[in-house]
């Protein structure tokens, strides 16, 4: 019995001490994605995009890079759950990924407990601008970014320009974000919006009947919406089941989730908006070459369509893990230092973390969906890109 | 019912000893492992992850107050806890975050002001009836906590919560963001709350209960005024499960309406179920096997949700009284 | 628009929402009246029902012959489940079923996902179906109207069943007392079997009238289950009738709410049902009358 104790004891001892000094240990990275719950598709794809940036990047500080990923559930309270995890028990130096504000927030206010990097590639809340040393966005477009691409977008439209706007949003921090932002900038450019104290439909809503009523008896006949990406196509088909589309436009405040804007077929044509990517560009002069490299690489190693959400994932990575290199090494304060500033040349040009507030500035897409040509990815609807934006036009300035 | 002493837990604890040794002196070696255990544990990870176990245990006992011994069920226990928790939370925000003590007290008075109206109502009924007005009342306080905004942050929660600091008798000790400080905090409060129950449920308070969940006519024929001694059951209830949500909102710092769910709820009463009803600590071993399995499992893949559909299946089929039926099964077994 | 159009809109979206409601309550209520089974699994049938449908569709069923088969697959999961879990369970306190139910559901919508993927789906409806027809001054989609006149088929073969053949005779009385109908020499377990069927037929129903109007998701089940409940409580447990009325009265205050109130509108549901109970502590219509 006692002899059991001891060795049970010491071989304890060397798991807890021993192994680690053994081989080149890997540099893990914690990757927080929601994998389960409403956008769980979204979450597939950010995990395709960061998981294809580490296979393009093989090592860190001459260490493998070891990718654990956890499943947030789209809940602010396992999200921070599940960090402590990466953090405390796998050691991660650094996290990444998380979808909604909500959970990002949430996330951000514990970051000094958990004392590493934490660079999200999806909150666009506009509360992260400069939030908290140790957090950092390089992935999708803040709320004011996009809000300035679509009013740009629908000011150069004059079928759009000269619309009267519903706004939708999901009722949390970030869609009431993404409506007021879009609401002050349409008053100042002379676009008419018909609900000023916009919308705030429940997340969970999977019936718009009621809200297509009011939007009909609104007399509007441009609708701005707010929601979920996964949740859009589900939006769009209902709509136009009562005649709603033909009568109105779309303009939405994020891109539709591709796997689902696939699978609505024809509802989901005619979504208009700005986001970071689409496939589409690699027909665009400028960014051809690196985006169709990329669109095809990806379709290589997940069978899936090229989206944004994996885009920016990637570019997003990518940053990070060079931050890592640039700090030589794990410490988070060096990490963050070295995220300041950083910048990658990626699928859709030069993504930039401005070291003031540690948010990215990057050139971006104005899209509608169509149905598609022929083209390699077996895509039916696609994003066609209408414009791109050059990264001074979204701006926020940075300081 | 054996009790007439004191109410100090030392006394209590000397005489539960003296009255059943072995499985009082079990009591007490889980306490002093857990006492000892965030300091030989490996990594903060589990400490908050044990921190977590503490305070769903406290609020599975809770309703096991009510479930197991006054015979009534709730079906969302949990919305007390968040009661608990956004009172706390917003006295810490809003009216003074010096003292952790005083915030507590808020939370548990709040819950408990909250829980009176509504056990006036609910005691009026009968047994289902009662069982369907906590599952109404639940889903008001949830939706209530989840739409307004402006005082709850809706969705996002309660966000920019300050850190107080653990003071015991006016020292203070550390930060409640210190994993271990906090983790032996919540013990403190835990244990404490557990002997209290502990305590009231083994007295002529307790046998009361058990008397009304026993039979209820016979009980009333008595003299038992039985609403008045049901309403006394669940204010216990929810009390402690006020206070385990005062703690819930010091260890995480956050606290959104997703605890205040419908489905969270079932998840308490699985707990209970788990662990075994009437027993007082089973339920508290159902929450650590129900935590501890959640989070294992959608660490390891990505379709955790059918693991612990299946092991709850399992459980509920063939351990029918809870982990707490446990050696009575394994003495039945060997006998045989 | 005018204002009349608006208020057909509404009406029939209520109709429409409460319709649902109304086929999911009816069918708890009809498994907890023979079995006094809480089934929180409904929802994942639910859900079930609407992928069964979306996978006959796909491969080219139409929608109609998807609507008849896929209900009746669910019914035969209903069975397997009524089998093997519920039937053991039967001596045991109703709370045991409802854990046991619990358990089922995180089964149920994990291999959903497991087997369909977490993607949108979108169940591809007849030509005829798509577009929108004038009623009134209002115009108004074709398929949701062919889903009101579903629901209406819906009820009235329920009517038949339970008031014109024996096993519904057999049930309205066993659910009241199955000694009695136990000693008239009808074998009562056999019912309870068929009614924890019919009910999984319903869901199975329900989900496959719902898939195409709010679309095929995994998550498509909760909802829905927390609405039906709140539905079942409001009318009585295990009365179908105060289902019914239960079910038309959630439906019109919720698209009322929404229209009106649109943040607090699943507030005042819940204030609805609270309402509802303190002054019927048992529902509408009170427990079980099964009728």
């Amino acid at each position: 019995m006692k002899r059991i104790l001891v060795l049970s004891l010491s071989v304890a001892l060397a798991l807890a001490w021993g192994l680690p000094a053994l081989a080149a240990a890997p540099v893990k990275i914690g990757v927080l994605v929601p994998l389960t719950g409403i956008v769980a598709n979204g979450g597939m794809e950010m995990k395709n995009g960061i998981d294809m940036a580490a296979k393009d990047k093989k090592t860190l500080l001459g260490r493998p890079i070891q990718l654990v990923v956890e499943d947030t559930q789209v809940k602010p309270a396992v999200a921070v759950s599940k960090a402590e995890k990466l953090v405390f028990q796998e050691k991660s130096v650094a996290l990444i990924g998380v979808f909604s504000s909500g959970v990002g927030l949430a996330l951000a206010k514990n970051i000094a407990k958990l004392n590493v990097p934490f660079l999200t590639t999806h909150v666009m809340t506009t509360a992260f601008y400069g939030l908290n040393p140790l957090v950092f966005r390089s992935g999708q477009l803040a709320n004011d970014q996009t809000a300035v691409g679509n009013v740009k977008g629908i000011l150069a439209t004059p079928d759009l320009k000269k619309r009267k706007y519903y706004v939708l949003v999901h009722d949390y921090a970030w869609g009431h974000d993404a409506g007021k932002r879009f609401i002050a900038l349409a008053k100042e450019n002379g676009i008419k919006v018909v609900n000023p104290d916009f919308d705030k439909a429940p997340i969970a809503t999977k019936n718009w009947s009621t809200y297509i009523s009011k939007i009909k008896a609104s007399g509007a006949d441009g609708i701005y919406i707010a929601l979920i990406t996964d949740v859009i196509p589900r939006f769009m088909k209902q709509a136009t089941e009562f005649g709603l589309m033909k009568t109105c436009r779309l303009v939405s405040g994020a891109a539709p989730g591709a796997m689902d804007l696939e699978n609505s077929g024809p509802a989901g044509v005619g979504i208009f908006g700005a986001s970071d990517y689409a496939w589409d560009l690699e027909n665009f002069p400028g960014y051809q070459k690196k985006a169709k490299d990329w669109n095809a690489r990806y379709f290589k190693m997940y069978k899936a369509i090229p989206c944004d959400a994996a885009a920016h994932s990637y570019v997003g990575a990518m940053n990070l893990f060079q931050a890592i290199e640039k700090a030589g090494s794990t410490d988070p304060q060096k990490i963050a230092a070295a995220l300041k500033g950083m910048s990658y040349d990626g699928p859709y040009g030069k993504v930039w973390i401005c070291p003031s507030d540690n948010c990215m500035r990057n050139d971006a897409v104005l899209t509608e969906t169509k149905v598609a040509p022929k083209n390699p990815y077996g895509a039916k609807i696609y994003m066609k890109v209408l414009k791109v934006f050059k990264a001074a036009e979204l701006g926020p300035p940075c300081k | 019912m054996n009790s007439t002493a004191t109410a100090a837990p030392g006394g209590l604890i000397f005489r539960a000893l003296r009255d059943n040794p072995r499985g009082k002196l079990i009591l007490l070696g889980v306490f002093v492992f857990l006492v000892i255990l965030p300091f030989i544990l490996p990594n903060r990870f589990y400490v908050r992850l044990v921190n977590e176990i503490m305070i769903y245990a406290l609020l599975a006992m809770s309703l096991d107050v009510l479930l197991g011994y006054t015979g009534l069920l709730s079906f969302m226990h949990n919305a007390y806890l968040g009661i608990g928790a956004y009172s706390t939370g917003l006295f810490l925000m809003h009216a003074w975050s010096g003292s952790v003590w005083l915030a507590m007290l808020a939370g548990v008075l709040c819950t408990m002001a909250v829980a009176l109206p509504v056990g006036w109502v609910q005691v009026r009924t009968g047994g289902l009836a009662f069982a369907l007005l906590t599952l109404a009342f639940g889903m008001m306080f949830f939706t209530v906590a989840w739409k307004w905004y402006p005082v709850t942050g809706g969705d996002d929660g309660l966000m920019g919560l300050p850190q107080p600091t653990l003071s015991l008798l006016g020292i203070n000790l550390a930060s409640s963001g210190n994993s271990t400080a906090m983790y032996l905090f919540t013990l403190g409060v835990v244990t404490v709350c557990f002997l209290f129950t502990w305590r009231v449920i083994h007295s002529p308070l307790g046998a009361v209960l058990e008397a009304i969940r026993e039979n209820e006519e016979r009980a009333a024929f008595v003299g038992i005024n039985v609403r008045r001694y049901k309403l006394i059951g669940w204010m216990l209830a929810c009390g402690l499960a006020g206070a385990a949500g005062s703690l819930y909102i010091l260890y995480r710092g956050y606290t959104g309406p997703g605890v205040m769910g419908a489905f969270e709820g079932a998840g308490v009463l699985m707990m209970v179920l788990l662990g075994g009803m009437g027993s007082l600590w089973g339920p508290l071993v159902g929450a650590a096997i129900f935590i501890f399995m959640k989070d294992f499992l959608s660490s390891l893949t990505e379709d955790w949700e059918i693991l612990v559909g299946i092991i709850v299946i399992l459980l509920v089929l063939f351990l029918p009284r809870g982990v707490a039926g446990l050696p009575d099964l394994l003495r039945r077994t060997k006998a045989e | 628009m005018g204002w009349i159009a608006t208020t057909v809109d509404i009406i029939l979206n209520s109709l429409v929402l409460g319709g649902i409601f109304l086929i999911m309550g009816v069918g708890l209520n009809i498994i907890y009246g023979l079995n006094r089974v809480m089934n929180l699994a409904h929802g994942a049938l639910y859900a079930l029902g609407a992928y069964f449908g979306y996978t006959l569709v796909a491969v080219g069923a139409n929608y109609f012959l998807a609507l008849l088969l896929a209900p009746i697959v669910v019914g035969a999961v209903g069975l397997i489940i009524e089998r093997v879990l519920i039937s053991p369970m039967r001596k045991r306190h109703m709370i045991y079923t409802l854990i046991l139910t619990y358990g089922l559901m995180f089964v149920i919508d994990g291999l959903i996902k497991l087997f369909w993927g977490q993607e949108t789906r979108f169940i591809q409806l007849p030509e005829f179906m798509q577009h929108t027809v004038s009623v009134g001054p209002a115009s108004y989609p074709v398929f949701r109207l062919v889903i009101l006149i579903g629901i209406a088929a819906v009820v009235t073969a329920l009517m038949l069943l339970l008031g014109r053949t024996r096993l519904g005779i057999n049930m309205r009385a066993a659910s009241s007392i199955p000694e009695m109908v136990s000693a008239c020499g009808i074998n009562v377990r056999r019912v309870q079997i068929s009614a924890f069927v019919l009910g999984c037929i319903l869901a199975g129903t329900a989900g496959m009238l719902a898939g195409p109007l709010f679309t095929v998701f995994a998550l498509m089940g909760h909802d829905i289950l927390i609405s039906s409940f709140v539905v079942v409580v409001i009318g009585g447990l295990g009365s179908l009738r105060g289902a019914v009325l239960a079910a038309l009265l959630v439906g019109f205050v919720q698209t009322l709410a929404e229209f009106f109130v649109t943040e607090m509108a699943m507030v005042m549901v819940y204030m609805l049902m609270a309402l509802v109970l303190v002054f019927k502590p048992l529902g509408i219509l009170g427990e079980g009358k099964f009728e």
